[in-house]
């Protein structure tokens, strides 16, 4: 069974349930040293926690039954992305009952600045982006003045 | 970040299913068994106790409206207890706290499904 690795690429996990933990650890370390507040740690780490629960639910793990996390930074934006060798499933977004796919994909949208999927054929690999101090407003109204 | 925990306080007229920890993809199963358990036993009226709960994701909520969808078919009612602010916001962005009453305490959840039921 594959083990969980944090190499200088960043975090190599089986694409396990039981991996959530750990790359919700992964997140929330990288979202504190890069200094985000407590609500914007949150932010961060849930939105990870969507796109891995996505690529353990629906994507394909590599030959080595893994999926790949690798963090980034630049002055202002914290990113993270999330890598597995399948195809990118559409959510349905559209259903009334409003699914745990669409729901996920729609908090991503929301608790972080950026959602970037890319597909390719070596797999899907999301990208999830959030600026420092770029902190929700969760009725969605934007600023004023 | 990882440990879960669910306890059930039964009481004359309802159940308070009190749940601790981070619910997740991992988690979610045990929760919708345990309020499934209830309503499958009788149970009309549930209160789920968020206070001691660090994080609930998207299947953790999809088991909440589940709930809700189960419990109003059998003409009951459910209350949650959430207590931390970022989770709150997150039932927000989804709609849920206009779906089911969210309340700050288990007591005031116990007496708003008792003035319900």
């Amino acid at each position: 069974m594959p083990r969980a690795d944090v190499g200088a690429h960043g975090l190599q996990l089986p694409a396990n349930a039981q991996e959530l933990r750990r790359a919700r650890e992964y997140a929330d370390q990288a979202a504190a040293s890069f200094g985000f507040d407590e609500a914007e740690r949150f932010a961060f780490v849930f939105a990870v926690n969507e796109a891995v629960t996505n690529a353990i639910r629906h994507g394909t793990p590599d030959e080595a039954g893994t999926i790949s996390l690798r963090v980034g930074a630049d002055h202002d934006r914290l990113t993270l992305e999330v890598s597995d060798s399948g195809p990118f499933v559409t959510p349905a977004v559209e259903d009334e009952a409003m699914p745990d796919h669409g729901r996920g994909f729609a908090l991503m949208a929301k608790l972080v600045d950026e959602v970037d999927v890319q597909v390719g054929p070596e797999g899907t690999t999301v990208r999830l982006g959030k600026r420092r101090h770029g902190v929700l407003n969760p009725t969605g109204a934007g600023h004023r003045g | 970040m990882g440990l879960f925990f669910i306890r059930v306080d039964s009481r004359e007229d309802l159940d308070v299913i009190i749940v601790d920890g981070y619910v997740d993809f991992d988690a979610a199963p045990a929760l919708k068994q345990a309020i499934a358990g209830r309503i499958d036993a009788g149970s009309r009226h549930l209160v789920i106790d968020l206070s001691a709960a660090d994080f609930i994701d998207s299947t953790g909520i999809g088991v909440l409206v589940g709930a809700l969808n189960r419990i109003q078919q059998a003409s009951g009612s459910l209350a949650v207890v959430c207590t931390n602010e970022n989770i709150r916001n997150v039932f927000e962005i989804v709609g849920l706290d206009q779906m089911l009453p969210l309340h700050r305490s288990r007591d005031d959840a116990i007496s708003a499904l008792a003035r319900a039921a």
